[in-house]
């Protein structure tokens, strides 16, 4: 089947950008997006110009290097799925696909579709870790967890670091991400000693480097782990838990 | 300089470069907007129960009008309360917008030269409509003080101050006003409008309050939900009744 594409690219960080009209001719329903670039990049390559610089690793949904967006949407029209795995089967009658990087002030792009996510690393380094000498393993007795609490821990943890849910928020928020961390190690007992601390570290990055939440809503639905909007509040109550307790756990 | 020194030297310059430490901080801004936002919510309902006095007749509604003026006397002196209520929304209000325009600009500020399109749903519809929203309450406050209270510039024809004695003239000033089918309109679009705002608005204080409770969110937003529809039908109803005859 025939695909047209629009494609932003750019040389630089610094350098102006601008959509590249292509046409792939030959695509078929079963190819994902990275393929289809793939394909594209093929022809490009076979004419003498260029490869679309783009990233992609595992491409089976679970190491979060692929985002771009597609036709104003994060990871693709398809919801809650990482672009490696939307596939042309899934647009329906879409043949026209505008491509470009995922977009926020705090995602500045490197070349093509490749954008500096550091700024999400910038997070974690932060707080989203547990920063303590962990000796030996303890016994599997010794440290007991309810099992539905961990279960909702891992589903917090279960955040790929994609960053679409920044590319979807017209504030630039990255609430969603470091809520997820913020959930997801206040629900377990590991590292509770740095608890307010940690609270207090990736609150200041997150303000320090992203925009501010307006509930819109828009993350959730690009999310490729599905982490629930609670994961926001997640960041106010573990800041407010820190504010009121005033000490570093 | 071995190379990746020089690497972590610009990636930590440049991080400085795109982060900005900024007082006061989002968090501490969305606090206020919290606080602020319940207390004009408490005071939106209760001013709207107060309004619905206008259906048992003239008698009642202006009664509750003068009470209002001297609650609490003679404990405390005649409009005490009213004036304390006073002050406390004027600085919450002030708050409250500045620290929502704060917050607009800083979101817009991070989202950067490339805006968000596309958008659907009512989630996103509500949130893009906050602060024109409230830029259109804040013109209804004036408006509303200057017809109903101070009787300035948009009041009606017969507008009456209260007496030296007490007598107000709340319900005649208020069917007059709504007589005037613009004023009525604007005062019916205008609870629509706050209803829109206090939707998402409490849905917001969800997050910025940090509730996560699964239960305790999809309760407060069912409740949200009523507020709001309580807030348009108790308010809006009253300048509608007024202009097709009803209340007279
Ligand atoms: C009847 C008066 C008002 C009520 C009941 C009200 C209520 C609320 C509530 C409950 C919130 C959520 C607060 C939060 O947790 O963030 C909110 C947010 C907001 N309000 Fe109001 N408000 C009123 C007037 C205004 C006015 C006059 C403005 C004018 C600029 C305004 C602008 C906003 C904006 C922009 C937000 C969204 C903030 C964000 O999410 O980033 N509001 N309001
Ligand atoms: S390439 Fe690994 S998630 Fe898409």
């Amino acid at each position: 089947m025939r695909v047209e594409l629009e494609i932003w690219r750019q040389a630089s960080q610094t350098a102006k950008g601008a959509f590249e009209r292509h046409v792939v001719d030959d695509a078929t329903p079963e190819m994902s997006l990275m393929e289809l670039l793939d394909r594209l990049n093929d022809q490009i390559v076979g004419q003498g110009d260029e490869a679309i610089q783009f990233e992609s690793d595992c491409r089976e949904g679970v190491c979060g290097a692929c985002g771009v967006t597609v036709n104003d949407d994060p990871h693709g029209p398809v919801p809650n799925t990482p672009s490696c795995r939307q596939h042309l089967r899934s647009f329906g009658e879409v043949r026209k696909l505008r491509i470009e990087p995922l977009r926020s002030g705090a995602f500045p792009v490197i070349r093509d579709l490749v954008v500096d996510r550091s700024s999400l690393d910038r997070v974690i380094r932060a707080g989203g870790h547990v920063d303590v000498a962990a000796g030996t393993a303890p016994g599997a007795d010794s440290l007991r967890i309810p099992y539905e609490e961990a279960e909702l821990s891992l589903d917090f943890a279960a955040c790929i670091g994609c960053g679409a849910c920044v590319a979807a928020c017209p504030n630039g928020s990255a609430h969603l991400f470091g809520g997820s961390k913020l959930a997801h190690l206040a629900l377990i007992p590991h590292g509770e000693q740095e608890r307010g601390r940690r609270a207090e570290a990736i609150t200041e990055t997150l303000d320090a480097e992203f925009g501010p939440c307006s509930t819109y809503g828009e993350c959730v639905k690009v999310c490729p782990a599905g982490i629930p909007l609670s994961a926001v509040a997640a960041v106010h109550k573990e800041r407010l838990r820190g504010v009121f307790r005033g000490r570093d756990n | 300089m071995p190379s990746d020194t020089v690497m972590a030297m610009t990636e930590l310059k440049e991080a400085a470069a795109r982060s900005q430490r900024r007082a006061p901080s989002s968090f501490a801004l969305k606090q206020v907007m919290a606080i602020t936002g319940i207390i004009f919510v408490a005071f939106v309902v209760i001013h709207m129960i107060g309004n619905l006095k206008v259906y048992a007749g003239e008698d009642s509604f202006n009664t509750y009008a003068a009470w209002l003026r001297e609650v609490g006397y003679p404990l405390i002196p005649k409009q005490g309360i009213l004036w304390a209520l006073r002050v406390t929304l004027a600085v919450s209000l002030v708050l409250h917008m500045a620290s929502a325009i704060t917050l607009w600009a800083r979101g817009r500020r991070a989202r950067g030269r490339h805006r968000r399109r596309g958008m659907k749903g009512f989630s996103a519809t509500s949130a893009r409509a906050m602060l024109p929203g409230g830029v259109v309450i804040f013109v209804f406050i004036v408006v509303h003080l200057l017809d109903l209270t101070i009787g300035a510039i948009v009041q009606s024809g017969t507008y009456q101050g209260p007496e030296a004695d007490g007598t107000v003239h709340a319900y005649a000033n208020l069917v007059a006003s709504f007589s005037r089918p613009w004023m009525a309109i604007f005062y019916a679009l205008t609870m629509v409008i706050i209803a829109f705002h206090v939707e998402h608005g409490l849905r917001t204080v969800l997050q910025d309050l940090g509730a996560t409770g699964r239960r305790f969110r999809k309760l407060w937003t069912i409740l949200g939900g009523i507020v709001a529809l309580a807030i348009v039908l108790g308010n809006a109803a009253i300048p509608i009744l007024v202009l097709t005859g009803v209340i007279a």
